[in-house]
């Protein structure tokens, strides 16, 4: 019985059970439904323009920015590319990289853990207000750094890249497996700094593998250039055979 | 953290149907949390509970959650487990210690609804 306010309802909280009644509904719909269909508009919003659009994973500090910065320096002479900058709070990573003369949009989640289409969608729209007519090659969003919830929200990316550092250790793939599950490009960053930390490139590779065997795995340093071809060399190719593979397909995502 | 936007987005889901049905309750809703779906079981129940008396019909509405658990594979030999060996135990098939990895779905979907008519009406359906 209710124990509240004696009313003698029943503790499973239907009071008139016996007068009412009910039907059971088969549904089978993703409680993410909602945040796909509106990933796949924008989606194709970015494939009526011809855009790739790349959705950028990982924990805090991997610096996701900081190879955006190198990324754009080497690319933008040849390539027309707009990001979207996911934060908690404040535009810094914006500003960062909006110094390097490129249209930039500061998603700010206001505390939110990640990004989700609908704010996608207003970013992407605010995007087209900055570039005009001049369609975009690659749209960048930089995700909120976090290796963990980002990974069930598509945003209507056509590749989701996934970062981790040298210092944050080779044991996180086997930890956070659905960032390296969701994503076909895997990203060892700060390769420089391998001397100094005790991080198994093996390891990494086997156990990203063993999560997802068509990940490609390229490490790389922004600050001292090593394997930073390897990751514009794939951008070029993408870029080249967006025609018709990239653009049509609903299917490159997962 | 991301189970609160979730646990909003189910119950968005049964407001709508409600309305589809002209249902005046949600009475059940069932769950399905496949294993690698990236979902904390206990902070989705938590959040279900804190956004459900937003509206009045889902304020009580139960949730049902249907959770298989994981299997557990051999990196190396390909070896399936259904429990988790300690990190430091060999795989009885090759010997490798620390290579087993979950296996499993990611399906996050609404299976089931249970509706009850406003004020005694059949539901269409």
């Amino acid at each position: 019985m209710c124990d509240q306010c004696g009313c003698h309802t029943p503790v499973d909280g239907n009071p008139a059970k016996e007068t009412k009644e009910t039907v059971t509904l088969t549904v089978k719909e993703s409680l993410l439904a909602a945040n796909d269909e509106q990933a796949a508009i924008n989606r194709r919003h970015a494939e009526s323009q011809g855009t790739v659009v790349i959705n950028l994973i990982s924990g805090p500090g991997a610096g996701k920015t900081t190879l955006l910065e190198k990324t754009i320096d080497i690319l933008d002479k040849e390539l027309k590319i707009g990001v979207l900058e996911g934060d908690i709070e404040t535009e810094r990573d914006a500003e960062r990289i909006r110094s390097h003369g490129i249209p930039v949009v500061a998603l700010t989640t206001g505390g939110a853990c990640h990004l989700d289409a609908p704010l996608v969608y207003r970013g992407l729209q605010q995007l087209d207000d900055l570039t005009g007519k001049d369609a975009l090659d690659i749209i960048f969003i930089e995700n909120v750094g976090n290796l963990v919830c980002p990974a069930t929200f598509a945003l209507g990316e056509h590749f989701r890249v996934v970062l981790l550092s040298v210092p944050e250790g080779s044991d996180k793939p086997a930890k956070y497996p659905r960032a390296f599950l969701t994503s076909q490009i895997f990203l060892v960053t700060k390769k420089d700094l391998l001397p100094h930390f005790d991080f198994s490139l093996e390891e990494v590779k086997s156990d990203a593998l063993g999560i997802n065997p068509s990940l490609q795995i390229l490490p790389l340093s922004a600050a001292s250039g090593e394997g930073v071809h390897d990751w514009i060399h794939w951008l070029r190719e993408i870029v080249k055979d967006r025609q018709p593979s990239v653009v049509a397909g609903e299917s490159l995502y997962r | 953290m991301h189970e609160l936007s979730l646990a909003q987005n189910l119950i968005e889901q049964l407001v709508r149907l409600a309305a589809e049905q002209h249902a005046g309750r949600v009475v059940k809703a069932r769950v399905r949390i496949g294993p690698l779906a990236g979902v904390v079981v206990d902070s989705f129940g938590f959040g279900f509970d804190a956004v459900k008396s937003m509206f009045a019909v889902t304020c009580e509405t139960v949730l049902e959650l249907d959770c298989p658990s994981a299997g557990y594979r051999c990196l190396v030999c390909g070896r399936e487990d259904d429990q988790r060996k300690p990190a430091d135990a060999p795989c009885p098939d090759c010997g490798e210690k620390g290579k087993q990895f979950p296996v499993g779905d990611d399906e996050l979907i609404l299976l089931q609804v249970e509706l009850e008519g406003e004020d005694g009406d059949k539901i269409a359906g």
